[in-house]
């Protein structure tokens, strides 16, 4: 059992529901620092809107989030942002109309103000560190192009760079290899690995394959409940996480 | 957008000189005059392109601010002027036929020419920072703001008409004195006023470019495309809006200021829905992505609308050409002129790109299973 005290983030018995439907139900989750969790659940478990509401992108109805022990769920979008946290959507989400290089410096967010900003001219004092990240996910080449114009896969990692540009303590990763070839989810899960005790790391995944390949802990969610919690194997032999599979698969096919 | 920043600045620069230098070859006091107020509207075209090209902020009242900009300096004008256009005790005229007796406490302030030249530019960007306060931080956007920024301009319009004793009401603010700085006076008609109009529209222009070129600028663009991704990036999204919304509010009220000095006077139609449609015409025809285009839109659709409205063939059929010309252009071109240019552009580039891929196939290091 992982200790509240010294968990980077806590959320304690949250509930959500929207018009009369639960969503998320007394849900208690602990992440510590560093850790990589891996969030699974069958459709509408509610592993989306959890992170919806620890980014603060929809609000708790009930309970608390606490990150780096403050308390985060009042606070609006770009305050939880400040504090650290940063956020994959689940439909990749990037500047289309911009370039690569430029949303890449978006993301790079450690300076907010207006004016701070305005006095910004080129990214130089970015540049290479950008230059890296748009190599570490391949995308060296694509600096100049416009993010319309990049295949699925790359948009995935694209949005992927532009979190790490924005470098926060705690990622929250939705559905990260959706849409990617065998061979690109096999890459993101070399890079997650990478990320690991650099960064906490929060994924959504459906890939049971890429869970196993990067997960130390999963916490499996079923009707906005936590179910289960422990290592890949743990979980699979559960027998109330087989019964909230049934009917679809088992667990690999979620 | 351009990459070539160089390039860009080139440009920006010579279209500039070329208005700067129209004097040395145009001596027509009355031509002079035209173009002068030509560049006004190239001026609202520019704040317009900042709001909505580059921020998606379309704002249907941009006249507002031009007209709150126009006023301030008619006011200082209106007390500059020699005793027998005012009445007694230094009043303007139409206070006196309004029986007022002594000089608003508003009016006070504008005896000074240079708080009123301050007042013209910060006057309409505190209006329009209140106002997007208001819009922004409610997340009220799109056609709602859209709609908002037309209601406040109908409003404030109103005020003016309505507090005739002190806003001359529905007649304006006429009979003014010269501008006068330095010992140089502008005269509507001159050479010097031309050139002041065309001055204060390079300032505007690069300062509008250094704007957008920014970091702040790139945010804002972000902010066009996806609005709430770029929250989640830790940007005060409200804040960055009401900046650009105020900033292309000053550029309107010096506009504005300009307007009353090469028009002579100032009017509560300056703040009206057929100017406020009319930047927004401009903008759109000469790409509102783009602050050169958006001006030389400006430039060039008032220009042609003058001289169809002054030729006996189009007399009375003026206005149809023109709105045809505009839907044409909508529909046809989504980017305006300034788009065919950069599309011209890119195309260049990407036939230059294809070239030397061809040369280099083989020798690629991106990641496989590349499905461009």
């Amino acid at each position: 059992m992982t200790g509240m005290a010294q968990a980077q983030l806590a959320l304690r018995d949250v509930t959500v529901s929207f018009g009369g439907f639960v969503a998320v139900d007394r849900l208690d989750l602990a992440v510590n620092r560093g850790e990589l969790r891996c969030l699974i659940g069958p459709n509408g478990a509610g592993k989306t809107t959890t992170l919806d509401l620890i980014c603060g992108r929809a609000r708790i109805s009930s309970g608390a989030i606490v990150f780096d022990g403050t308390e985060i769920h009042q606070l609006s979008e770009f305050e939880i942002a400040r504090t650290g946290i940063g956020r994959k959507f689940q439909v990749p989400s990037v500047f289309r109309e911009l370039s690569v290089r430029d949303n890449l410096e978006i993301g790079s967010s450690r300076q907010h103000g207006v004016l701070h900003n305005l006095g910004r001219f080129g990214g130089a004092a970015d540049r290479e560190r950008l230059e890296r990240l748009a190599e570490l996910v391949g995308l060296s080449d694509d600096l100049g192009k416009q993010a319309a114009q990049l295949s699925h896969g790359q948009t995935q990692w694209l949005e992927i760079a532009l979190i790490l540009a924005q470098d926060p303590p705690l990622i929250l990763m939705d559905e990260p290899t959706a849409g990617m070839t065998a061979h690109e989810t096999g890459k993101t899960a070399e890079l997650f690995n990478t990320l690991r005790g650099k960064h906490t790391l929060i994924v959504v995944e459906h890939d049971m394959g890429f869970v196993r390949d990067i997960a130390e802990t999963i916490s499996v969610m079923h009707q906005g409940r936590l179910l289960a919690q422990g290592t890949a194997d743990e979980v699979s032999d559960d027998p109330q996480v087989r019964e909230a599979y049934l009917g679809s698969g088992g667990i690999g096919h979620a | 957008m351009s990459n070539k920043p160089i390039l860009q600045l080139l440009i920006y620069g010579a279209v500039c000189l070329a208005l700067l230098l129209i004097p040395a070859f145009v001596d027509d006091a009355f031509l002079l005059n035209k173009f002068a107020r030509y560049l006004i509207f190239g001026m609202l075209a520019v704040a317009l392109s900042l709001s909505w090209g580059y921020a998606g902020i379309l704002n249907l009242g941009q006249a507002t601010t031009f007209g709150l900009g126009s006023y301030c300096m008619a006011m200082a004008l209106k007390l500059k002027t020699v005793p027998i256009h005012t009445g007694a005790e230094g009043l303007p005229d139409f206070m006196v036929w309004n029986n007022v007796t002594e000089l608003p406490w508003l009016w006070w302030p504008f005896q000074s020419l240079p708080f009123a030249v301050a007042a013209g530019i910060l006057v309409p960007a505190a209006f329009a920072a209140l106002l997007g306060w208001f819009m922004f931080g409610g997340r009220v956007a799109g056609v709602y703001s859209a709609i908002i920024t037309l209601a406040a301009m109908v409003v404030v319009n109103l005020i003016i008409v309505d507090q005739q004793s002190y806003t001359g009401g529905f007649n304006g603010i006429t009979d003014l004195a010269r501008f006068e700085v330095l010992g140089i006076s502008f005269d509507a008609y001159a050479r010097s006023t031309y050139l002041l109009v065309a001055a204060c529209l390079t300032v505007a222009l690069f300062a509008a470019l250094a704007v957008t070129r920014s970091k702040t600028g790139l945010i804002l663009q972000a902010i066009r495309d996806q609005e709430e991704r770029v929250r989640f990036f830790g940007y005060d999204v409200a804040r960055y809006k009401t900046f650009v919304f105020a900033a292309s509010a000053a550029i309107a009220g010096l506009a504005g200021m300009l307007y009353t000095i090469v028009m002579e006077f100032a009017s509560p139609t300056f703040l009206g829905v057929p100017l406020s449609l009319s930047i927004v015409i401009w903008v759109a025809v000469g790409g509102r992505q783009s602050l050169l285009g958006a001006m030389l839109g400006a430039l060039l659709v008032t220009g042609v609308q003058g001289s169809l409205s002054e030729s006996e063939t189009f007399l009375s059929t003026w206005t149809l050409v023109m709105g045809g010309l505009f839907v044409l252009i909508v529909l046809f071109m989504p980017r305006g002129l300034a788009g065919i240019v950069s599309g011209l552009r890119r195309r260049g580039t990407a036939r230059k790109a294809a070239a030397q891929q061809s040369g280099s196939v083989g020798a690629t290091g991106a990641p496989a299973g590349r499905t461009a």
